[in-house]
């Protein structure tokens, strides 16, 4: 989309900005990688270390070296994707029916679906855990992911919502009108353009699931059956015992962060390429 | 799975359980002794192999080599499979209240926080262990421990291991300061205020410190609450009480290099070189396992790029914190017991853990591994040198938090990370004890 | 709302989508939005029902660790509400976290918007840069967001006060940010804006791309400049996004709690430190008084419900126009 034409100086402002935002969020990312590639001991000093020079891998081998972080990475897959799909999927429907149609209790389930998030969750421990137990699916990934679903839904289907107002069926019936069927139009024009929001509610799920700790702390009490973040305070809390060792916490940090950033790249790509493989040019 | 049936075999065992429970005998008969482990095909015999689990808290705090032999044993002994979890300190009051009622995924065996026993023996988490608790060691079990973990007479949860508090000091500071090792508690202020002012020192206690600070009130004749008829009223308004934190107050003010929201979190190694900006620490008062990790950097380091540490006798000492006229103050004494989950389906096979713990071979190795073994017969293995001497002698004058039921429910609050802090801060000593008081007795009963 | 690109959309011809097993509907009050929103409703009350049942009830209990283990838990009508309601320590708390999470919110909204638009307004390579650099801050888990930026905020060896300290004349080496409770919500907001700001920005700007060519080629020939064509065109297609994000960040930041817990665990314990996240998770899993934690729970809702209830009402009043 080109906005009009700007001036030399409008367009320096922006990109001065742009510098100064990327330092400010790229910098606690920076320092937590740059921080897993130096020993404990360069870390506890008063000046900081700005840069990784002479640092070496050993703190992601202690981190790796016990060999359940692969098994905490499989779970966490596990139970991220179920959420994801199923999250994506039946809020996309609903996102649907409340922004495309009109009908009896549409009201009430918009209304619900929103007061529903203003319930703070710390106190729910206890009900989620005699419920999940009594269904038989403690130490389950289904399990886990019934209470994530449960509880991301309702924001991601506010979510879609947003974007599905956002297109004008106009675009649609426009499409229909040179020719294309309703389903067709709208696979062709509609779908193309909510890629962007189908992507940032997914992202928002597949955060949610990825970070959760506490409902998992609760649901999973087998420790074979952590999770990365549960994986993540385990070796917080172990290195806690002596002075923390930055360096290996920061090393596992980082290895909780990866998978999430390949994610990144992946659905970065395919959003791009919905935005410009779509027939948005109608 | 067969989780269903010896679930459901599992949930009437437990009503079973706690109906046997008011009537303290005839355990013998007790349902639970019939054979369910291994689902309902297992043939009922006497000694029948039951898998059960154990959970150790902390990493686990209890060392490797020790959860290997429990394990091991377990299989000689019962023939079953014993799976122990580690559960962190941070985590277990929801995983306790949670896991312990369900009786078809309760942990069978668990290790819970000495201070929070009252808690859980008072609403009947744990089983009766009186049919074993003389094959146990019985009077040989350390007697404050044993207590919390009993109700009314009657032993839910016993002692597993104990670990006392101890100054941990910089003997070079020291000298450097001209100051000798404080002998009362009056002088554990003037000395490292001395050393403060001099810039050489200060002693490491955080404000947030509770479980240092209360030994101030211990050594001052106070206690932080006491049994009034069967009400637990919070006694930190006492006189003695209010001496001994005010004696607090003046040497977190004059001597501690610690700032007023420090948490004892550091206490293990701050008096190494280098840990503090500005003062180092000359001394700080740790648990007696702490010398793991006091010592001086050797340069080298290890396979992971931890620093080396290395104890220097002319540079690093210890000695139990002096009483307010010399000899030993009471310190609050840390540590575990471990009792049988109420609603455990396994309560035979859990009774065979339990004998392998008190076996005098696992107390042995509790003691050589640094932590104080349950039973008193196992001194020798635990006082192997001057740092054990000090901590077994410190211990036997330590003290624990009141035995009432809503205890793990005022230290959850975080009351006295709070009152304490404010202290710190300069507060009225006598004002503030008024104020927590009224707000920690309606928690203390439950 | 009546921007020239959103018209109300065809509410007489709902869309027919594919739906393979049952019949297309034929007639206009056809049945499928219903089965459009099944799933979701299934999945939600299965998920949450019993839990948030279960906390209804027990906020009319007495409901301790005693209850948890098997004893009966008596009604008690209203009595844990009366407690919590005439507890001047809740409601100072309440005061502050409404504070905290306006201020939080409403920051994090006004640097989201402004990042989503310089996105728009740069070229593709720093457009590039900057996305990328929020994904990755945005991809770091909590627990390890938390645990770097109380290190950069650490008092003895934290980046923020050595460079601060590089100031001639400024020593903030050793000083705590987390003591003062001023301090420590500031860090707090801090913390969590730098979090939200990633999700707001590029949902205002995947809002932003929605923004047809045509309706801007159209602006364009119009006349319209850069600013007129944010304001009177881009922002009102954006709005229905950019409402609900600032709902929900406002009722987040109401109820943030792993943050906060967090912090409270790197530096200071003590209910000067708490919001209602902490002060419910203290109730509850702290002191065992599950009763009343289920009756905060409660309050927290209706007081986030009263807070927000123009803005909803506002929202659904739109919702109902487009």
């Amino acid at each position: 989309m080109n906005l009009a034409k700007k001036s030399p100086a409008a367009r320096a402002g922006w990109a001065t900005i742009a510098v100064i935002a990327t330092l400010a969020w790229a910098f606690p990312v920076y320092w937590m990688v740059n921080s897993s590639f130096l020993p404990g001991s360069t870390l506890e000093q008063l000046t900081p270390t700005f840069l990784p020079f002479g640092g070496s891998l050993s703190n992601f081998e202690a981190a790796l070296s016990d060999g359940t972080f692969l098994r905490a990475l499989g779970m966490s897959a596990a139970i991220t994707f179920l959420t994801l799909i199923v999250c994506i999927a039946f809020a996309f429907l609903a996102a649907l029916a409340i922004s495309r149609f009109r009908f009896r209790g549409r009201k009430q389930f918009v209304l619900a679906v929103l007061v529903i998030q203003m319930i703070p969750a710390e106190a729910l421990f206890i009900a989620q855990y005699k419920m999940i137990a009594g269904f038989g699916l403690l130490n389950t990934v289904v399990g886990v992911s019934l209470i994530y679903t449960a509880t991301v839904i309702p924001f991601t289907i506010w979510m879609l919502r947003g974007f599905v107002a956002g297109i004008p069926a106009e675009l649609e019936e426009a499409a229909m009108v040179d020719g294309l069927s309703r389903n067709q139009a709208f696979m062709r024009i509609t779908f193309p353009l909510l890629a962007p929001g189908l992507v940032a509610s997914g992202v928002y799920a597949f955060l949610q699931a990825w970070n959760e700790f506490a409902v998992a702390l609760i649901l999973l009490p087998d420790g074979s059956k952590a999770t990365l973040p549960l994986w993540l305070r385990g070796f917080l809390q172990d290195s806690a015992v002596n002075t923390t060792n930055w360096g290996e916490v920061m090393a596992a940090s980082t290895l909780v962060a990866v998978p999430v950033i390949v994610f990144f790249m992946f659905v970065q790509g395919r959003m791009t390429q919905g935005l410009v493989g779509g027939a948005v040019k109608g | 799975m067969k989780k269903m049936t010896s679930g459901a075999v599992a949930f009437a065992a437990a009503s079973a359980i706690v109906l046997a429970g008011c009537s303290s005998s005839g355990t013998d008969e007790d349902p639970t002794t019939e054979p369910e482990g291994n689902g309902s095909e297992a043939p009922a015999e006497e000694t029948v192999a039951q898998d059960i689990s154990l959970w150790l808290m902390g990493a686990p705090d209890t060392p490797e080599a020790l959860v290997t032999y429990l394990e091991e044993q377990y299989a000689e002994v019962n023939g079953g499979t014993l799976t122990v979890e580690a559960v962190a300190w941070g985590d277990a009051l929801p995983r306790l209240t949670t896991a312990l009622p369900d009786a078809a995924n309760t942990p069978d065996v668990v290790e819970i926080g000495n201070t929070w026993a009252p808690t859980f023996t008072s609403v009947g988490a744990f089983s009766d262990l009186s049919d074993v608790y003389e094959e146990l060691g019985g009077d040989d079990l350390l007697p404050s421990f044993t207590e919390v973990g009993s109700v009314d007479g009657t032993p839910y949860a016993l002692p597993y291991y104990f670990g006392s508090r101890n100054m941990w000091a910089r003997a070079d500071l020291y000298e450097q300061g001209g100051v000798e090792a404080p002998t009362t508690l009056a002088e554990v202020t003037e000395v490292h205020a001395s050393l403060k002012e001099q810039g050489i020192g200060g002693l490491y206690l955080g404000g947030q410190d509770w479980r240092n600070a209360i030994s101030w009130i211990f050594a001052n004749g106070g206690d932080l609450a006491a049994k009034d008829g069967d009400q637990w009223v919070s006694t930190l308004s006492s006189p003695e009480s209010v001496a001994g934190i005010e004696q607090w107050q003046e040497m977190f003010q004059t001597a501690s290099v610690a700032a007023a929201n420090d948490t004892d979190a550091d206490n293990y190694f701050i008096i190494n070189d280098g840990s503090l900006s500005g003062i180092p620490a000359a001394a700080s008062m740790a648990p007696s396992w702490a010398s793991c990790c006091i010592g001086f950097d050797t340069g080298e380091t290890t396979e992971e790029g931890d620093p080396v540490l290395a104890w220097d006798d002319a540079k690093n000492t210890a000695y139990g914190l002096p009483g307010v006229d010399g000899g030993l103050a009471p310190v609050f004494a840390g540590g575990s017991n471990i009792g049988i989950s109420a609603t455990s389906a396994n309560q035979e096979g859990s009774r065979d853990l339990l004998r392998i713990i008190f076996s005098d071979e696992y107390q042995q190795l509790l003691g050589e591994n640094g932590l104080g073994p349950a039973n008193v017969n196992a001194k020798d293995s635990f006082v192997t040198d001057d740092f054990r001497q000090i901590a077994w002698d410190t211990a036997q004058v330590s003290k624990l938090t009141p035995a009432a039921p809503g205890w793990a429910a005022v230290e959850g609050s975080g009351l006295l990370e709070e009152f304490f802090q404010a202290v710190a801060e300069g507060g009225d000593v006598a004002a503030l004890a008024a104020e927590y008081d009224a707000q920690i007795t309606p928690q203390l009963n439950g | 709302m009546s921007a020239p690109a959103v018209a109300p959309p065809a509410q007489a011809q709902p869309p027919r989508l594919e739906d393979p097993p049952a019949p297309r509907a034929r007639r206009r009050r056809t049945k499928l939005p219903y089965w459009l929103i099944i799933p979701a409703i299934v999945v939600v009350v299965v998920g949450t029902g019993y839990p948030l049942i279960w906390q209804f009830v027990t906020s009319f209990r007495e409901y301790g660790l005693a209850q948890q283990f098997g004893q009966p838990a008596p009604f008690v009508g209203l009595q844990n509400y009366s407690e919590m309601l005439t507890d001047t320590g809740f409601w100072a708390i309440v005061l502050k976290s409404v504070v905290f999470c306006l201020v939080t919110a409403g920051v994090s909204m006004v640097l989201g918007i402004a990042l989503a638009l310089v996105m728009k307004n740069v070229g593709k390579a720093l457009r590039l840069t900057l996305q990328i650099a929020m994904l990755l801050a945005w991809a770091m888990p909590i627990v390890a967001y938390m645990t770097v930026w109380t290190w950069l905020f650490d008092d003895r060896n934290g980046v923020i006060n050595y460079l601060l300290s590089l100031i001639p004349g400024v020593d903030m080496i050793g000083h705590d940010w987390l003591i003062n409770p001023w301090s420590f919500f500031a860090v707090a907001s801090i913390i969590i804006i730098w979090y939200s700001v990633p999700f707001i920005a590029f949902s205002a700007y995947a809002g932003f791309t929605q923004v047809s060519d045509e309706v801007v080629e159209a602006a364009q020939l119009d006349g319209a400049t850069g600013f007129q064509m944010t304001r009177r065109i881009i922002l009102p297609i954006v709005k229905p996004v950019l409402s609900i994000v600032f709902l929900l960040q406002l009722i987040w930041d109401l109820r943030v709690f792993a943050q906060i817990q967090l912090l409270q665990d790197a530096g200071s314990f003590g209910s000067q430190y708490d919001l209602l996240g902490t002060y419910i998770y203290k109730l509850g899993t702290g002191s065992q008084d599950f009763g009343l934690a289920a009756t905060a729970s409660i309050v927290v809702m209706v007081l986030t419900l009263g807070l927000s209830w123009v803005y909803v009402r506002q929202l659904m009043k739109e919702d109902e126009q487009s």
